[in-house]
Parts: structure tokens; C-alpha cells; sequence
């Protein structure tokens, strides 16, 4: 129970870190990033491509990830969401699964289907304690996810460019009339939701193998969190993802990981239910 | 220079026209009101100016430029600031950070500590209020907050939509004094409101009725005239 419990919360902290993209992208320009999966998943593989063609180490090659996904996510802004600013329609959400898919592809094409993952030495390493072991690859990536987080966090509340996302989020068009340019917030606000999928897929490759399908096994994680955490609360994300950690592990250590999403799926249809605001949900403009 | 000049504006939504090719100038100095009841085209005719519509046809200057084709945020930037119906402040903002992310450096000579310090001159209780988050303070706060986020534009030219709805007698006179003051300070008013007493600090005004004109003219010929006196001060 115990080791569940902690496991899920170090795997949760990963979850939580990219959860935060997605919630970001939703908070500030309602685009529900159906490809946000796919974003990991290509920071999952520009980590990997390091170290299997260099040999650096996955958490080394955080900044590759970052910058790579960051890069890509501002082209997919101004190629596709840019259209759909504002506007959670069908026809978003299906412009957000064809970039899914066609990134899918691309990685298929590039990588081949099969999965790769990474063997570093300390990675595959255990730290005992009592009757628990945490491995010391999650306890990185948890400490380099909470790092992160607080690191938005700190941009949100204390930089002039945080506080006019905060603006935009909560209320775009009073955010135009005080002069904040949402063109230029909104490509950086997806650059940075990106950046931080990036990050996480440096950081989950290193004890995660990384195949071009697995953005479709992350995808209802950041939406499960982000509804956990409250619609457009940025925060809240993170503990929404790490509450997933904790439910997956639980479920697998009780009953049978092959159905560890399952009571994963429940939550999110209680909380739809009963909670549509999240537990920390927060007022919106309007 | 004239600050405004507003040129057979017409704004359409569909097949509804709101506002039929109305036109004002608005000179430095002004306090400069539209008076109209409901559903008149006051609003369309502020969110045609700062750019959030595109008008059907007409001309927008402002001291020669051009406002038409401009984002708002382009219009916050030649000093244009508009204070939206129902004060759209940020609500999970502070109320200092909603002064913050208005504050434009281009437009102003002070620094942001230095510009906020005049807000919070002009408006002591937002002071009290600066960690405050914006959804908490009360419907005059948050007024304030409006108009002093505004005020962080540095603006040439401060346009108001219908500042005293929901507000007490009492606070829309102390926020018409404060508007007043504002002027004295520099900026000019542009004015939005189905309050009638707001005639007494208006230098000119205009009255629509379903987006016509009805009158226009200075403070006199408004105070005077029957239809404002009928329609609004009920003599
Ligand atoms: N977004 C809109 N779509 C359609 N009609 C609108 C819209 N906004 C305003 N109108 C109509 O335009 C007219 C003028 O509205 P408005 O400018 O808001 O007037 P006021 O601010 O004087 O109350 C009204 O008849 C209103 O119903
Ligand atoms: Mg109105």
C-alpha cells in the first residue's frame, strides 16, 4: 500500500508536469490539445534519439526536449490552433486529433513502430527503504517535475509575461483592451505548454519506453488531471496528475495493472458529474 | 488636435444596424458624454472606436491617425483607453496585478511603481485592497479597479461604458468627482452613460435613441433641452 502509494506519487509528479501543459493551452486559449500526448511523446523521443546517438544521458538532454517540442508547438500554433482560439469546437478537436495523428505517423516513420527505451546504470537502480523501493530514474524525474512546476508557478505570479497569460486566461478580450498583444501571449503561452510536454518526455524516457503510440496512453492522463485540478487551473493540474499516479498504482497493486486506467476513466466520469469545476475549481469571468 | 473625431459611423450586426452613421469629436480636455437608453448602440459605438468591431462604414481618427483596421491593443497603445460595461476586471488577479499587466512603459513617463502610486492616490481604498483577489472586493471596488487599471495606460483619451451601473447614488457621485478629477489631470472623457446626472460635469454630449442621433451640443443645450429633461431627470 505503502509502496504504491509512494511510487504513484513519483510517477504522479511526471504526469502532473505535463498535465500543466495541457492545462495551460486550455486555460489561456480554450484549445483542448488533443495532441498533447503526441508532444511528450516526440520530447520522449528527441531525449532518446541523444542518448542513442550520443549517449546522453535522457535528463541531460531536458534542454533538447524543451527547446525541440517549444519550437514545434509554436509552428503547430500558427499552422493549426491559432484558428480555433477561444473556441473548444468539434471541429477543434478534430483538427487536434489529426496533428495526433500525423505526428504519429511521422515518429513511425522516423523510429519504426517497435518500442525503445533507454538503459542507463543508475537508472535501473533501486533505493531501499524498510520494506519499500523507489527507483532512483522516478525519484529524478519526480524531483525534476516539482522543480518545474514551481518554476511556472513562480513565472505565473511574479514575471510580467506570467501575469498577462493569468490575464488572457481569465478574460481575453478585457485583456486586448489593456493593451496586451494576444496574438504574441497566446503563441508563447502553447510554446511554453509544449516546452513543458518536452520536459516530461525527457524525463519519463528514462524509465519509460518510448513507442510512437504511447502519447495516446498519456493523452487521458492530462485531460483526467486537468478536470481533477479545475478547468484552467494551471496548479491545479499538477496535483490532478499526481492524484492519476497515485489511482494508477493503487489500482495495480490491489487488483491488475492491465486495468490500471480503468477506475481512472470512473473518477473522471464522477467528476464530470458531480465536481464539473474540478476540486480546486476557480471563477471564471463570465 | 482633435483627440477623437468620429465620422458617420455606422456599426451592423447581420441584417440589425445599431448604430446609423453618427458622428462627434472629442477635443482635448473634454468630458464628452452618450447619453442613450438601453439598447441605444452606445456600447457598439465605444467597441467600434477601440477596435473590438469593425464598422460598417465611417471614419475613426484620432489626432490624425487612423483607428480603423487596429487591434485593441494597438488602440490601448495611441491612448485610447476603454473601461468595459460591467468592469471586466481580471477576477483571479490581484488588484495591483490587474494595475500591472495595464501598465504600457511606451506611453509612460513614470515608472510602474510610480504610476501606480497615482492610481492609488486617485483611489485610496484600491490601496488597501493591492493583495487582494478582484472577484472578493465589492461592485465599487471593483469599479475603481476598472478605471484605475485604465489609468495605467496612460491614457490621452479614457472612454467609460455606463461606470454607475450598479452602484449606489453615493458612489456614482464620488465616482464622477473622481472622473472630473482625472480630467484636471490630463485626460480626456468620453463618457457612456443612461444616468442622466452625469450631464452636470459634461462639457458636450451627444443622445442616441435606436442609433440615431436625437441631440447634440454642449452642456446648456443638453441641460435644457425636454427630451433629456423628459426622459431622464423626470421634471
Ligand atoms: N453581438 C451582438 N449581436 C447582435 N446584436 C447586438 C450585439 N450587440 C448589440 N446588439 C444589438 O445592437 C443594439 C445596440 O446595442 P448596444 O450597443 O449594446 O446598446 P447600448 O450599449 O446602448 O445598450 C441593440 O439592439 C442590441 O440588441
Ligand atoms: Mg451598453
Amino acid at each position: 500500500m505503502l509502496q504504491a502509494l509512494l511510487s504513484g506519487i513519483l510517477v504522479g509528479g511526471v504526469y502532473g508536469l505535463f498535465s500543466m501543459g495541457f492545462s495551460i493551452a486550455f486555460g489561456v486559449m480554450r484549445i483542448v490539445n488533443f495532441a498533447h500526448g503526441e508532444l511528450v511523446m516526440i520530447g520522449m523521443f528527441a531525449a532518446f534519439f541523444a542518448y542513442s546517438a550520443a549517449g546522453v544521458d535522457p535528463l541531460v538532454a531536458i534542454p533538447l526536449a524543451f527547446v525541440v517540442v517549444a519550437a514545434l508547438s509554436a509552428v503547430l500554433y500558427l499552422l493549426v490552433y491559432r484558428r480555433f482560439v477561444g473556441r473548444a469546437t468539434l471541429q477543434q478537436l478534430l483538427a487536434a486529433i489529426a496533428v495526433a495523428l500525423i505526428l504519429q505517423t511521422s515518429a513511425t516513420l522516423i523510429f519504426g513502430p517497435s518500442a525503445h527505451a533507454v538503459r542507463s546504470n543508475w537508472g535501473s537502480q533501486y533505493l531501499l527503504i524498510g520494506p519499500i523501493f523507489l527507483s532512483y530514474a522516478q525519484l529524478a524525474a519526480f524531483a525534476i517535475s516539482v522543480a518545474c512546476v514551481l518554476t511556472v508557478e513562480a513565472v505565473l505570479r511574479k514575471t510580467s509575461w506570467g501575469k498577462a497569460i493569468r490575464a488572457v486566461a481569465d478574460d481575453p478580450e478585457a485583456a486586448q483592451l489593456v493593451g496586451l498583444n494576444s496574438q504574441v501571449i497566446n503563441i508563447t503561452a502553447f510554446a511554453c505548454s509544449g516546452a513543458l510536454a518536452g520536459i516530461a518526455g525527457a524525463v519519463l524516457v528514462s524509465y519509460y519506453p518510448v513507442s510512437p503510440h504511447v502519447g495516446f496512453l498519456l493523452m487521458p492522463i492530462a485531460l483526467i488531471a486537468t478536470v481533477l485540478g479545475g478547468l484552467g487551473s494551471i496548479g491545479g493540474a499538477f496535483v490532478g496528475g499526481i492524484i492519476c499516479g497515485v489511482i494508477q498504482q493503487m489500482t495495480s497493486v490491489l487488483w491488475t495493472s492491465a486495468l490500471q486506467d480503468v477506475p481512472l476513466y470512473g473518477v473522471l466520469l464522477l467528476l464530470l458529474a458531480f465536481r464539473p469545476y474540478g476540486l480546486f475549481g476557480r471563477v471564471s469571468a463570465h | 488636435m482633435t483627440l477623437l473625431a468620429v465620422e458617420s459611423l455606422r456599426v451592423a450586426y447581420g441584417d440589425l444596424t445599431a448604430v446609423h452613421d453618427i458622428s462627434f469629436s472629442v477635443e482635448p480636455g473634454e468630458i464628452f458624454v452618450l447619453l442613450g437608453a438601453n439598447g441605444a448602440g452606445k456600447t457598439s459605438v465605444l467597441r467600434a472606436i477601440s477596435g473590438l468591431l469593425k464598422p460598417t462604414r465611417g471614419t475613426l481618427n484620432s489626432e490624425g491617425v487612423s483607428l480603423l483596421g487596429l487591434r485593441p491593443d494597438q488602440v490601448a497603445h495611441l491612448g485610447i483607453a476603454h473601461v468595459p460595461e460591467g468592469r471586466r476586471i481580471f477576477p483571479n488577479l490581484t488588484a495591483e496585478e490587474n494595475l500591472d499587466v495595464s501598465f504600457i512603459r511606451q506611453r509612460s513617463k513614470e515608472t510602474l511603481a510610480q504610476l501606480r502610486d497615482r492610481v492609488y492616490g486617485i483611489f485610496p481604498r484600491l490601496a488597501s485592497r493591492r493583495r487582494q483577489t478582484a472577484n472578493t472586493m465589492s461592485g465599487g471596488e471593483q469599479q475603481m479597479l476598472a478605471i484605475g487599471r485604465a489609468l495605467m495606460n496612460t491614457p490621452k483619451l479614457l472612454m467609460l461604458d455606463e461606470p454607475s451601473l450598479g452602484l449606489s447614488p453615493l458612489m456614482t457621485e464620488l465616482m464622477f468627482e473622481q472622473l472630473a478629477r482625472i480630467r484636471d489631470q490630463g485626460a480626456s472623457i468620453l463618457l457612456v452613460e443612461q444616468n442622466a446626472s452625469c450631464i452636470d460635469m459634461a462639457t458636450r454630449g451627444l443622445l442616441l435613441a435606436n442609433g440615431h442621433t436625437m441631440l447634440s451640443g454642449d452642456h446648456a443645450k443638453l441641460r435644457d433641452s425636454d427630451f433629456v429633461r423628459r426622459a431622464y431627470l423626470g421634471v
